[in-house]
């Protein structure tokens, strides 16, 4: 279902305009890498403040709280771009496991959302009175720093593989396809 | 135009060598344009407002810096796996001659702005002026294998 569903996507004028529209495709995810490039520098920024390691003049709250839009409005940009690309070539991205683990990670990082969210972003104030950080926000900045550097690693093993979508289309062809029919039939008989 | 077999070249001989330096490109640019950003961000009176322009570009350069070091590595690796295709790519000489321009800027006259809180008018003139600056490097750099 979730093949025909993709296969249905990039079939749809839209899609199939933007996968043949010559420089539009290229813009689109060279926006996602300046996207990438703007809006991961103040993850890294976020983690490391997170995990002593840069802008230790500021208070972490201010880190967190003054970076929640930007990045926000970062992550919706680059998301923007990479549906757009990822519905251009939905069926070869189906089959293409880099791409299945890019999503799963993206689910991780959901999650690792969710987890940290109460104790360390949401009280990011609580973090500031000159004591050392707990060991939750540091667990979480690793955990985020580990997960973002592996989805662009997943993102960029994307296009080193190209499902063989000729011979996967011709497998599907040749197998007979006069049978189902008479099953068909014989359901609507009882 | 080089006297050099690029098959030759270790880069050209393993499936992992080539997309392991585009990340640590990849890397090396979301720590340089990203900290160079943060800054650029500041200085159109986005993000980090509640400290100065100056404050904030003292306390990123050396993240900077060693974002472009690592970008300035990689990225002559990357270059010798083809120089020829390269020097040939009207997007990679683009992108060549708007990196220079970038780095030159960033540490004249955006580093001497930013690093004296500037009038807010000046200020986004020369954020703004960053910022495109280093879209474009990315663009063209995307572009390479476009064109």
């Amino acid at each position: 279902m979730l093949l025909a569903f993709a296969q249905f996507i990039q079939k749809t004028a839209f899609f199939t305009a933007l996968r043949g529209s010559g420089y539009v495709y290229p813009a689109i995810l060279s926006l996602h890498m300046v996207a990438i490039a703007l809006f991961g520098g103040m993850i890294l920024m976020t983690d490391m403040r997170l995990l002593g390691l840069s802008l230790r003049s500021y208070p972490v709250s201010e880190v967190i709280d003054q970076f929640r839009m930007p990045k926000r409005v970062g992550f919706l940009l680059i998301a923007t771009c990479g549906i757009l690309m990822a519905c251009c070539k939905a069926e070869e991205y189906y089959y293409n496991d880099w791409f299945r683990l890019k999503l799963a990670l993206l689910l991780l990082v959901a999650l690792h959302a969710v987890i940290f969210r109460r104790s360390v972003y949401h009280r990011a104030a609580g973090l500031d009175p000159g004591s050392p950080l707990p060991a939750g926000a540091k667990l979480a900045a690793s955990i985020s720093l580990i997960l973002w550097t592996s989805i662009a690693c997943a993102g960029r093993g994307i296009g080193y593989i190209e499902p063989p979508l000729d011979k996967i289309h011709a497998q599907f062809f040749s197998a007979p396809v006069v049978a189902p029919p008479a099953t068909v039939n014989a359901e609507y008989l009882h | 135009m080089f006297v050099y077999d690029p098959s030759t070249n270790p880069l050209n001989n393993n499936d992992w060598a080539f997309p392991l330096l585009e990340i640590i490109h990849i890397t090396g640019f979301a720590f340089s344009i990203g900290t160079i950003a943060i800054v650029d961000l500041r200085l159109l009176g986005m993000g980090m407002r509640h400290q100065s322009p100056a404050q904030l570009l003292k306390d990123t350069t050396p993240w900077t810096l060693v974002g472009l070091l690592v970008m300035l590595m990689s990225g002559p690796l990357i270059f010798s796996s083809d120089p020829n295709m390269y020097l040939n790519n009207s997007s990679f000489r683009f992108k060549m001659g708007a990196l220079l321009i970038a780095i030159i800027y960033n540490y004249t006259i955006h580093r001497k702005v930013a690093g004296s809180n500037p009038a807010p008018m000046l200020g986004k003139l020369v954020g703004g002026v960053s910022l495109l600056l280093w879209v474009s490097v990315v663009f063209a750099g995307l572009f390479i294998a476009f064109v």
